[in-house]
C-alpha cells in the first residue's frame, strides 16, 4: 500500500520553462503594441489558425489563451464576474464566460469596437493593453459553446466587428473504409476545411485591404512543422523510465505551438527543451524524485492549478507521463505538413484535435499511448465546464478498464474556475487508485 | 506485546472504531455522532470501543485511519482511502462479493473488486450530496418524518412517484411541490428512494456491473434504500449485520496485516498465521451472522 507522505515532495519542472515565459510575454507585448503601429487585430477561439493571420501582419488574441494567461496569474476573476453579472451563467464554458467577461468590462468603460481594454481590468498592466478586435474568426471543432462564444462577442461588439466563421467537421469514423487520418469521410472533411481556409484568407484580404502573403505563410509553417516535429519528439522521449519530463510540463510549453508567432524562436525552445530531456536521461534524472507510478492525465488542463497539482503527484511519486490535451493535438500530426502546400497540413491538424475525434478513434490513440509510455493508471479530469471534452470520458475510462486493466480515477475540476476544485475529494480519487496500483503491483497483477 | 490493532473510519457524519486482536478477532466496536467531521466524535467512538474491549490505548499495537478525516487522526500510524478499506472490510464481511456498494453520509462509491479481492474499479458521487445519507437527512426535514421512520414509511407507498437525482437541492424543491400537490409522505418517500438508487445505478454502470453485490455504510441500515437499489439492479443485495463499520473493519484489517507482517501473502511463521476461524468472528455478513459482533449495541442512525 501507499506510505503516507511525510514531507513534501517537488516536481522537477524543466529549466527551459523560463525561455516560453519569455516567449509568451514577448507576443502579448506585440499584441498590446499592433494598433499603436497599425495592426489589425483579429479574435479567435478554438484550433490554432493564428499562421494565417500571422502571414497577413494582423495580431491575434486567443481566447483560450487569454483566460488561461488571466488563470495562471490570478486575474480571472474580475472578468468572471462581469461575465456572470451580465447573465452569463457559471455553468457556462469558463473559458468563454472569462473572455466574454473581457468584453463587457471593456464595453462597461464605453470602449467599443477599434478602442482598446485600457483600465478594463483595474490595475491588471498585463489587461489593460489587450487591443478589442476588428475582426473575429470562428474556428471551433466539436463544442457547440465555442462556436456561440464569437457569436456573444460580435454581438457584445454590436455587430459592428466582421466576423468569419469555419466549420470544423466531427471525425466520425464510422464509415467502412474509415482510419484514423483516412478514409474517404475524412479525405472529404479534409477537402471542406481546406476550402473554407482559403475562403477565410480572402476575409482577411478584406480586412487588411493587402494582397495576401502566401510566402510568408509557407514560412511560418516550415517553422511550426519543426517545432511540432522536436515537441513530438521530447514528448516521445519520455518513455524513458523515469520519465524526464511529465504532462505538466508539456502543458506549459503549448503556447508555442498554440499562439507564439511561427518562427526560429518556436523551433530554437523545442531544440532547447529536447536537448534538456536528452540531459535528463543521460543522468537519470526523473520529472518526480522517486518514480514509481506512471500515469496518463485524460481532459483538460486546470491552468490555476498546474504548479499545484505537479507538486501534488510529485508528492505521490508519480509521473503524469502523458496526456490527451497535450499529446493528441497542437500540431502533433507534424508530418502532414507540406510547408509549400500547407493548407492541407494545417486542414488535417485542426480536424485530429483532442475533442474532434469521434470515441472509437480518440480511444484507439489514448490505448496506444498507454502502451507506449507504459501508463499504470489513468486520471480523468472532467472540466465541469468543458463538456466537449467530458463527453466521452465514461467511454475512456470503460475502454483503458477494460483493455488494459488500469485502474482509473476521475476528478472534478475546470479550466480557468478554481471554485469547482475540492482538494479533499479530488486527492481521496487519486489516493484510492494508487493504493489499487501499489495493491496489484505487490499482487504481482500486472497491467 | 501489545495485544490489538484498531481501525478508525472518521467519515463525514459518524466516526467508527473497530478494534482486533492479533487473531483477527473482533473485540469491539463503536459508532460515534457528533456533528460533521466531528473530533468529538472520534474521541467518542475510540473511547467507546476501549471500554467495550476492556482495554486503553496502551494496548493497541497499530492503528489505520480512513476517511475524510483520515489524515486527522494522531494515533493513526497509517491511513488508507475510504475505497481501499470498504472494499477491504466489506469483502472479509462476504468473500464471495465482486461489488461493493457503500453509501454514507455524504458520499456514495461503488467499489467492483477482483478475484483477489482487490480494488479493480471505483466510482464516486461527485460533490454533489444527491443519493446519499445527507441526501435523505435532508429530505427527511422536508417531509417532517424522523429519519429512522423514513424507510419503512416509503415501503408502505402505493403510487411510483418521481423526483430529481441530480441535485439534492433541487429534490428538496421538488418533495416540497408534491406535498404541495396533496401526495402522501409514504409516496413521496418512495421517490426519495427510488432517486438515490437511479443515482446509484449510474455508479454502478460506471465500473460495470457484477455480483455478487454487498451493500455497506449506513444507508444500508435503510430498507426502502436497499429495496429500490435491488429492484433497479434486479439483484438481491447482501446487507452485513453492521453495514456502517465496514470502512474501520478494513482498517483494522490493514493493521493486522501490518502488525503480522501480511501485508499480502500469508508468513509461514505459525505464530503470525491469522486465526482463520478467528477471522471469520469478524465477519457480519447476513448470510453468516457475526458470532462474536456485540448485538447489544444500539444502532445508531443510518449513518
Amino acid at each position: 500500500m501507499s506510505q503516507t507522505i511525510a514531507l513534501p515532495k517537488k516536481a522537477n519542472r524543466l529549466r527551459t520553462a523560463s525561455l516560453n515565459n519569455k516567449l509568451v510575454n514577448d507576443y502579448w507585448t506585440e499584441v498590446f503594441e499592433a494598433p499603436k503601429v497599425g495592426r489589425k487585430v483579429c479574435w479567435y477561439e478554438g484550433v490554432a489558425i493564428n499562421p494565417l493571420m500571422q502571414a497577413a501582419d494582423v495580431a491575434w488574441v486567443h481566447g483560450e489563451a487569454w483566460s488561461a494567461l488571466l488563470a495562471a496569474r490570478n486575474n480571472e476573476e474580475p472578468a468572471q464576474q462581469a461575465s456572470e453579472n451580465r447573465g452569463y451563467l457559471k455553468d457556462l464554458c469558463s473559458y468563454a464566460r472569462t473572455h466574454i467577461g473581457c468584453g463587457v468590462m471593456a464595453q462597461n468603460k464605453g470602449e467599443a469596437s477599434g478602442a482598446s481594454f485600457s483600465d478594463a481590468l483595474g490595475a491588471n498592466a498585463l489587461a489593460d493593453n489587450v487591443p478589442a478586435p476588428d475582426m473575429f474568426i470562428s474556428a471551433y471543432p466539436y463544442c457547440s459553446t465555442g462556436q456561440q462564444w464569437d457569436e456573444m462577442l460580435y454581438r457584445l461588439f454590436k455587430k459592428k466587428v466582421p466576423i468569419f466563421n469555419i466549420s470544423v467537421p466531427w471525425v466520425w469514423g464510422n464509415k467502412p473504409d474509415s482510419v484514423y487520418l483516412g478514409g474517404s469521410e475524412f479525405r472529404e472533411a479534409v477537402e471542406y476545411m481546406k476550402r473554407q481556409l482559403r475562403e477565410c484568407v480572402k476575409f482577411i484580404e478584406a480586412q487588411t485591404g493587402k494582397p495576401y502573403d502566401w510566402d510568408k505563410l509557407h514560412e511560418i509553417m516550415h517553422y511550426t512543422k519543426q517545432a511540432g516535429q522536436l515537441r513530438m519528439e521530447a514528448m516521445e522521449m519520455c518513455a524513458t523510465k523515469p520519465a524526464p519530463a511529465s504532462f505538466f510540463d508539456w502543458t506549459t510549453s503549448l503556447a508555442p505551438v498554440n499562439f507564439v508567432p511561427g518562427g526560429p524562436a518556436i523551433v530554437d525552445y523545442f531544440e532547447k527543451v529536447k536537448l534538456e530531456i536528452a540531459e535528463r536521461i543521460a543522468n537519470g534524472e526523473g520529472t518526480v524524485p522517486k518514480e514509481r507510478y506512471r500515469l496518463f492525465w485524460d481532459g483538460i488542463m486546470n491552468w490555476n492549478k498546474i504548479g499545484w497539482l505537479a507538486n501534488k503527484f510529485a508528492s505521490y511519486d508519480a509521473a503524469m507521463v502523458a496526456g490527451r490535451y497535450t499529446h493528441m493535438g497542437f500540431w502533433h500530426e507534424h508530418e502532414c505538413i507540406d510547408a509549400n502546400d500547407p493548407l492541407e497540413g494545417m486542414a488535417i491538424n485542426y480536424l485530429v484535435c483532442p475533442i474532434n475525434l469521434s470515441a472509437p478513434l480518440m480511444i484507439e490513440q489514448i490505448i496506444k499511448l498507454c502502451k507506449f509510455y507504459e501508463i499504470d493508471g489513468v486520471v480523468l479530469h472532467a472540466a465541469r465546464t468543458c463538456r466537449a471534452f467530458s463527453n466521452p470520458q465514461y467511454m475512456i475510462a470503460e475502454a483503458v478498464a477494460r483493455r488494459l486493466n488500469l485502474p482509473v480515477a476521475m476528478i472534478e475540476g475546470d479550466m480557468v474556475d478554481e471554485s469547482f476544485y475540492k482538494d479533499e475529494v479530488v486527492s481521496s480519487r487519486i489516493e484510492a487508485m494508487l493504493e489499487a496500483i501499489e495493491s496489484r503491483k505487490r499482487a504481482g497483477i500486472a497491467a | 506485546m501489545k495485544a490489538y490493532v484498531m481501525g478508525i473510519d472518521f467519515g463525514s457524519t459518524t466516526a467508527k472504531t473497530v478494534i482486533l486482536d492479533r487473531k483477527g478477532k473482533m473485540v469491539a466496536w463503536s459508532v460515534g455522532q457528533k456533528g460533521s467531521v466531528s473530533d468529538a466524535g472520534v474521541r467518542e467512538s475510540m473511547a467507546n470501543a476501549f471500554e467495550k474491549a476492556g482495554i486503553t490505548q496502551a494496548d493497541i499495537a497499530r492503528t489505520v485511519s480512513t476517511g475524510y478525516g483520515r489524515r486527522m487522526i494522531d494515533v493513526a500510524d497509517q491511513s488508507y482511502t475510504e475505497i481501499t478499506c470498504h472494499a477491504r472490510g466489506a469483502v472479509h464481511m462476504c468473500p464471495e462479493a465482486r461489488l461493493v456498494i457503500d453509501i454514507g453520509g455524504q458520499d456514495s462509491k461503488v467499489i467492483a473488486v477482483d478475484a483477489n479481492g482487490l480494488v479493480s474499479q471505483f466510482a464516486m458521487n461527485d460533490r454533489c450530496a444527491a443519493g446519499t445519507g445527507k441526501f435523505l437527512e435532508t429530505l427527511a426535514r422536508a417531509v417532517e418524518v424522523p429519519i429512522e421512520e423514513m424507510g419503512p414509511l416509503a415501503l408502505t407507498a402505493n403510487e411510483a412517484l418521481k423526483i430529481s437525482s441530480m441535485c439534492a437541492t433541487f429534490a428538496e424543491t421538488e418533495v416540497i411541490g408534491l406535498l404541495a400537490e396533496g401526495k402522501q409522505k409514504p409516496e413521496v418517500l418512495g421517490a426519495v428512494h427510488a432517486s438515490i438508487a437511479q443515482r446509484t445505478i449510474g455508479l454502478v454502470a460506471r465500473v460495470g456491473k457484477r455480483s455478487p453485490v454487498i451493500m455497506t455504510g449506513g444507508v444500508a441500515k435503510n430498507a426502502a434504500a436497499v429495496h429500490h437499489i435491488a429492484k433497479a439492479l434486479e439483484v438481491e443485495l447482501i446487507i452485513p449485520d453492521f453495514p456502517q463499520i465496514a470502512g474501520a473493519l478494513g482498517a483494522a484489517l490493514f493493521a493486522l496485516d501490518e502488525v503480522t507482517g501480511q501485508v499480502d501473502a500469508p508468513k509461514t511463521d505459525e505464530d503470525d498465521l491469522v486465526d482463520e476461524e478467528a477471522m471469520s468472528n469478524s465477519r457480519g455478513c447476513a448470510t453468516k451472522p457475526c458470532q462474536n459482533s456485540p448485538k447489544e449495541q444500539p444502532l445508531l442512525g443510518p449513518f
